[in-house]
């Protein structure tokens, strides 16, 4: 393209889209965000039919209350790039006035890294409603959203500590962890990596900072460039023929393609890393219909599981393998979600204008997990985790936890059907 | 049959004739305005949208060149929100000759057309969508005008000094007593009655057709000559300020935005009849690649609709009947007292919609050297109401491309969206039908953009229909005449420009109107105009 | 295990995929949207005007050129593609393949169709009917005033006068919103204290023997919301097909794309198929571009069922090259003047598509087959101009089940 990389000027690919839009409603009837508050137009108007009477600016703030979840791209039969054209947009309208909530929550890394240190007491921070409240007025969370838990080890700690297993014979492949496996939620990580080692595979797991979303999320698109791109030269020290494979849906994904999409990235190193990206469950599955995948020593779990399929899982165009992967166990079976969006859509729901419609968005998702639920419910989606276990109850976890679990190699069983 | 008893009227609706009709009413004659169809379907609804900074003509027409540049900014002032100041830019394809720069920046600097060159990157900057071969770049402030808006705004002025503005009224012929022009008579295409307007001056400002309103007034042989051109409107603003090759004025070197869309145009072909103007295959195509040397994809872009229009230009012996562009564009004022003998007519002719006002203030100032009522001219000075408000401390001010959005984020909450495309409201729609209530669709477009975007109708066609049969001011005949009609003259204006996404409308609106709606299966509809 | 890959989840694309599945083969489908059946309006039309109205779809089609689709099939594949979707969907659709019957639509025209939902039973066109049709103020895809002026225009097919006219209701489908669409009011439609308000208002503005015409929103997801309806109006209730969003549609799109996933077809959505590999007059593959790369899905057969002009799987470009934007794929119908002056329903752009043979496998226009594995199904195929003929749903459902059978046989 013409025009300099990274600067504004990226969206215009976005932009040309607009011209594929039929208005055909498409988008508006499967929109999480406008199904359940009048507040949001609906993509169909704040994507193809406002950028018409955009010149670089945005005056309908109503586009704010767009969820980023990216499912009208995703559902759009002509291929107009609506989240994106949204996403650009609302980084355009808040270019002037970022609230310092959206730079904090922004930067998980930080977070994690300020957390871990004291995470027993960070935790019980994050659960003191009198706590909470403060932070909400001041930095404008809301006091009942879902905050992650810090664990006191990092997935990188774990690793140094552990002796390493003797090499596979597979071959190797790389492991992208993502913030939230680091900081919070370490134990899908250990076990995405133990079932690959079990399968053969030798992990290696290079120094590797944040994928820049939650910055791109709220439109701090310049800080998001400049760390996505210092995690794909992290990512590149490693063999640059192996896959990597990530079991963070939302940070595999701004690596396949919403860096180069809504950022505007096209370096080619970027646009290999993200050929080589694979969610978990997406290499599980392909490794079976390829026939590479043994299922005959598995244990059974006799178990009803309710599954959500993250809005960003279903923006890589990958299907749901997740739901096949899981049915390989015998006993098993997957009850998806039948919604679109548990509403935490990256850091949204956490805000406090946005929690309501966040909990309304995510309704249907609770409703039927819980109603399904034999003590566990699955997301592949570590923020969605967290927001499903808020609302219902209900631990949730990452599908591999149950491929580990028949595999035979985990200590505790996550849950078993009795 | 009708009568009325004016001093002046003024045939032909167009910029021309709106604004004859201002001035004419603001220096105090009791006028009337005839067109026999709406305003500004001539060549003011069918031009570039350009408001010229004269670039265009700082080599071929200095004169011109210089008008230009003083119009612009008076239009610019008093017909604030017809106008959009997007500034424009000159630019050397990577084909062109560099040195026409030079010849270029010399010319607006002799005749007081600000130019200034910049850097190629500066102007990639300012317009991504540009060529990067570009070899040169000079700004200027070029901007764009919705030739609706400016008729209407115009005629509305006229209106408050009392003219009264007669569309759908066909000249049938002009009487004279003795060698004085005495009546002018019409047939209103809305009623069916004739109309007889009694008066002592006719101003033919009929452009196109101006040869042929003399005629009707026994002055024959006034030669007009149009110059049919071809303009494209791409579905979004691919260039944000107007873009002109810098070039010997040529085809196809001019992109303009106006309002969400873009115009690309235009060819100049000589047309025998301005009744018939074709649209042909190969001028398409020639606009397309065009649109190419500017915009590299604009193949790929979205073609929304295609228009032809007839410059009326007047005959120079100067210049061989076939090419009508260089022709002067310069305005001529016919006395048919000298010519002809028949005393109180005039008929103008040439110009161009930038300079509208001027040519009007000429031929108001030649009508009263012959009556010998000489008034001044106030037209510059006065502000024409902008018809969105009453406010009379209300300062309007120029349109800019997101108004509408944000009049939408106000009240989308209780008011409804009718044309989706182009953000018009039932309250916009009812409030414009209530004023004129025999209006066509079509008529109801031209001032509010029904239609005019991606889905061309697709949505909004039945919507609008059924909204002015809900609010009682057509029947159920009418009601489907005006659907059907609609959806009729759309296509016109597609079939010669569609490929790509407008096929998938198409199809869409297909489906929409005959799968679902089974329109070609209704009853009969009345007969509509 | 034999494997296939269905491209398309429109009607014929979900139609051939649980069939092929049910036969215990392997599906994935592939697709870049939701299917058209989202915008369709949720009857099953067969053929509607041949060009003068149809009473007997499928004896009808006998007079169709040999060019058209239905010729190719044959009544008896007609007749079997009516006869699977009814297995399919059982009483959420009614009528008789032998019959049409005909139906209000929006603006007031009486619309020919085959197969009906139930709740559009009651607004059929017959002798003596009295229609009140309902709009709401916060509505503005449905004019009821409109509809019934037209329809008193007319007669029945016998004969008789229509009796119909129009009343407005002042009720949002959420509150304080002015500007609905279709799929807001069904949803609201799906709480019953939601209905239970509707019918109060609309209850003493009824008259004796009027048939309630709404606009298509009655209930989304609730399969009870019609019936429930009717017994608090004490009236016969149907609903009237309305543009985009097109409920009744998304009602059909949502059950049968349950029933592919309930007989195990791998359904993977977002993307388009962008390119392939074949080998020995075979397709080997079909690329489809996920996040980040291109991933090929293998088959042994493949349906290719994209939809046709609308769907992008035909396109004209801008110096009016029609191409068939996958596999390139030789095309029927092609010739000068394809789009003119006159009725934009009924260009001849329109009728260029894929060619089949009787087990809908691809040919081109001498009849060869340019890969041995391809068939074709549903709106990509040539010599029909659907919207016109309403003959959209009758061509999918039968093209679909001759590709799936030819492909269970090992054709």
């Amino acid at each position: 393209m013409m025009f300099e990389p990274d600067s504004h000027e990226h969206d215009l690919l976005n932009r040309a889209s607009l011209d594929h839009c039929v208005k055909c409603t498409i988008c508006e009837t499967q929109c999480p965000v406008a199904a359940v508050t009048p507040l949001f137009s609906g993509p169909k108007y704040v994507g193809p039919q406002a950028e018409r009477f955009r010149h670089g600016e945005s005056v309908d703030h109503s586009l704010d209350y767009c969820s980023s979840c990216g499912i009208c791209t995703h559902v759009c039969p002509q291929g107009v790039h609506i989240a994106e054209l949204n996403s650009v947009a609302r980084a355009a309208m808040k270019a002037d006035h970022m609230p310092l909530r959206d730079q904090l929550i922004s930067r998980t890394t930080f977070m994690g890294m300020a957390m871990t240190p004291v995470a027993p007491i960070a935790n019980a921070v994050l659960k003191f409603k009198p706590a909470r409240i403060a932070v909400e007025k001041v930095v404008g969370i809301h006091r009942d959203a879902a905050m992650p838990k810090a664990h006191t080890q990092t997935l990188v700690g774990w690793l140094r500590g552990r002796t390493a297993p003797k090499a596979g014979s597979r071959g190797k492949l790389i492991f992208f962890h993502g913030c939230a496996q680091n900081y919070f939620e370490v134990e899908t990580g250990i076990k995405t990596i133990e079932v690959l080692e079990h399968l053969g595979f030798e992990v290696i797991v290079p120094k590797q900072g944040c994928c820049g979303l939650p910055l791109q999320s709220n439109g701090i698109f310049d800080t998001a460039r400049s760390w996505v791109r210092k995690l794909v030269a992290q990512l590149r020290e490693a063999p640059q023929d192996l896959p990597i494979i990530s079991c963070s849906t939302s940070c595999g994904g701004m690596l396949k393609h919403e860096a180069n999409e809504i950022l505007g990235v096209k370096d080619a190193d970027l646009l290999e890393v993200g050929g080589r990206m694979r969610d978990i469950c997406e290499f599980l599955l392909e490794m079976y219909d390829n026939g590479e995948l043994d299922t005959s020593g598995w244990l059974p779990n006799q178990l009803t599981i309710p599954y959500h399929a993250p809005c960003q899982l279903r923006g890589q165009n990958i299907g749901t393998p997740a739901v096949q992967l899981m049915e390989l166990v015998p006993g098993i079976t997957v009850v998806e979600s039948g919604a679109y969006c548990c509403g935490i859509a990256g850091t949204y729901g956490l805000k406090k204008e946005k929690y309501d419609v966040a909990m309304k968005v995510g309704k249907p998702v609770f409703d039927k997990v819980v109603a399904v639920n034999e003590g566990v419910a699955a997301c592949d989606s570590e923020t969605c985790r967290w927001q499903i276990e808020q609302a219902t109850s209900v631990p949730t976890v990452h599908p591999i936890a149950f491929i580990h679990q028949a595999m035979g190699l985990s200590r505790l069983p996550v849950k078993t059907g009795s | 049959m009708r009568s009325l008893d004016v001093d002046v009227v003024v045939i032909g609706g167009g910029s021309t004739g709106v604004g004859v009709v201002r001035d004419v009413a603001m220096r105090g004659y009791k006028a009337v305005l005839v067109d026999r169809v709406d305003l500004a379907q001539g060549t003011s609804g069918r031009f570039h949208g350009l408001l010229h900074s004269g670039g265009r003509y700082v080599v071929s027409d200095p004169n011109s060149a210089r008008e230009c540049a003083e119009e612009n900014v008076i239009i610019t002032r008093i017909q604030a929100n017809a106008v959009e100041t997007t500034g424009g830019l000159f630019v050397t394809g990577p084909d062109d000759d560099p040195e026409f720069g030079d010849k270029f920046l010399a010319g607006a600097a002799a005749n007081g057309v600000a130019a200034t060159e910049i850097a190629v990157a500066e102007a990639l900057k300012r317009e991504p969508r540009l060529n990067p071969g570009i070899k040169r770049a000079v700004s200027v402030h070029d901007g764009s005008v919705d030739g609706w808006q400016l008729v209407w705004t115009a005629a509305q002025s006229a209106k408050e000094y009392g003219a009264q503005i007669l569309t759908y009224h066909k000249v049938t012929s002009i009487e004279r007593d003795g060698d004085t022009v005495s009546a002018v008579m019409c047939h209103d295409a809305k009623t069916g009655e004739d109309v007889k307007i009694g008066c002592h001056f006719v101003l033919n400002c009929a452009g196109a057709w101006a040869g042929e309103i003399a005629g009707m007034a026994g002055c024959h042989d006034v030669q007009v000559v149009p110059g049919r051109g071809i303009m494209v409107a791409m579905n979004h603003r691919l260039v944000n300020s107007v873009v002109n090759r810098m070039i010997y004025p040529s085809d196809g070197d001019i992109i303009v935005p106006v309002h969400t869309v873009c115009i690309i145009g235009t060819t100049d072909v000589k047309a025998p009849d301005p009744d018939h103007l074709p649209i042909p295959h190969d001028e398409v195509q020639q606009m397309f690649d065009a649109g190419e040397v500017l915009v590299p994809g604009f193949r790929k872009a979205r073609a929304l609709h295609v228009w032809a229009g007839a410059r009326p230009l007047v005959k120079d012996s100067r210049v061989g009947a076939g090419d009508t562009r260089h022709m002067s564009r310069g305005m001529s004022v016919l006395d048919h007292s000298e010519r002809d003998g028949l005393k109180g007519l005039l008929t103008i002719s040439g110009g161009k919609l930038t300079t509208y006002r001027l040519m009007a203030e000429h031929i108001v100032n030649a009508m009263e050297e012959q009556l010998g009522t000489p008034h001044p001219c106030r037209t510059a000075d006065e502000v024409c109401p902008s018809g969105t408000t009453k406010d009379a401390t209300y300062v309007p001010e120029n349109y800019h491309v997101t108004h509408r959005l944000h009049d939408r984020e106000h009240d989308r909450m209780h008011d409804q969206i009718l044309c989706e495309c182009e953000l018009l409201s039932r309250r916009m729609f009812t409030d414009k039908l209530a004023e004129l209530p025999n209006a066509s669709l079509d008529d109801l477009r031209r001032q509010l953009r029904l239609g005019m975007g991606p889905c061309q109708g697709g949505f909004c066609t039945a919507r609008a229909a059924g909204v002015a049969h809900e609010v009682g001011t057509v029947d159920t005949e009418r009601a489907t005449g005006l659907l059907r009609l609609f959806l009729e003259h759309r296509w016109l204006g597609l079939w010669p420009i569609l490929y790509g996404d407008q096929v998938r409308q198409t199809a869409l609106d297909n489906w929409i109107f005959s799968g679902t709606l089974d329109v070609e299966h209704l009853p009969e509809g009345a007969e509509v105009v | 295990m034999t494997n296939t890959v269905v491209i398309g989840a429109g009607l014929s694309g979900l139609v051939a995929a649980i069939r092929l599945a049910r036969g215990g083969h392997t599906v994935t489908l592939l697709t870049k949207g939701l299917g058209g059946l989202q915008l369709s309006q949720g009857t099953i039309d067969v053929l509607g005007y041949a060009p003068e109205r149809v009473d007997a779809p499928v004896d009808a089609t006998s007079s169709l050129p040999a060019t058209h689709p239905y010729k190719v099939l044959g009544p008896a594949a007609i007749t079997a593609g009516i006869a699977y979707v009814q297995e399919l969907l059982g009483d959420r659709l009614v009528g008789n393949a032998d019959r049409n019957v005909l139906l209000p639509t929006a603006v007031g025209a009486l619309r020919p169709t085959c197969l009906v939902p139930p709740s559009m039973t009651a607004g059929v066109v017959t002798g003596g009917i009295r229609y009140v049709l309902v709009g709401f103020r916060q509505l503005k895809d449905f004019y009821p005033k409109l509809c019934a002026g037209n329809l008193e225009r007319q007669t029945t097919p016998a004969g008789d006068q229509i009796t119909a006219r129009g009343v407005i209701l002042d009720l949002p489908a959420i509150e304080d919103m002015a500007d609905s669409s279709a799929l807001a009011y069904a949803r609201a439609l799906d709480d019953p204290s939601y209905r239970t308000k509707l019918a109060a208002i609309l209850k003493p503005m009824l008259e004796d023997g009027e048939v309630v015409g709404l606009p298509a929103i009655i209930g989304h997801r609730d399969p009870g919301a019609h019936r429930h309806l009717e017994q608090l109006l004490e009236h016969a209730v149907f609903e009237v097909p309305l543009p985009p969003p097109g409920v009744p549609g998304i009602r059909l799109n949502e059950a049968l794309t349950a029933l592919a996933k309930d007989a195990g077809v791998r359904i993977v959505a977002g993307a388009k198929v962008v390119g392939f590999e074949s080998a020995g007059g075979k397709i080997v593959s079909v690329g489809q571009a996920t996040a980040g790369r291109i991933r090929q899905y293998a088959a042994d057969a493949f349906v290719y069922a994209p939809g046709g002009f609308e769907s992008g799987a035909l396109t004209m470009d801008s110096y009016g090259t029609v191409t068939e934007t996958i596999f390139g794929l030789p095309l029927h119908g092609l010739g000068p003047d394809l789009v003119t002056a006159g009725d934009p329903g009924n260009q001849a752009l329109f009728r260029v598509g894929v060619g089949v043979d009787s087990s809908m496998r691809v040919v081109d226009p001498a009849g060869h087959a340019p890969y041995s594995n391809l068939y074709a199904a549903g709106g990509i195929l040539a010599g029909a101009i659907r919207w016109t003929e309403k003959s959209g749903e009758g061509i999918a459902l039968a093209s679909a089940v001759v590709a799936a059978d030819s492909i269970l046989k090992g054709a």
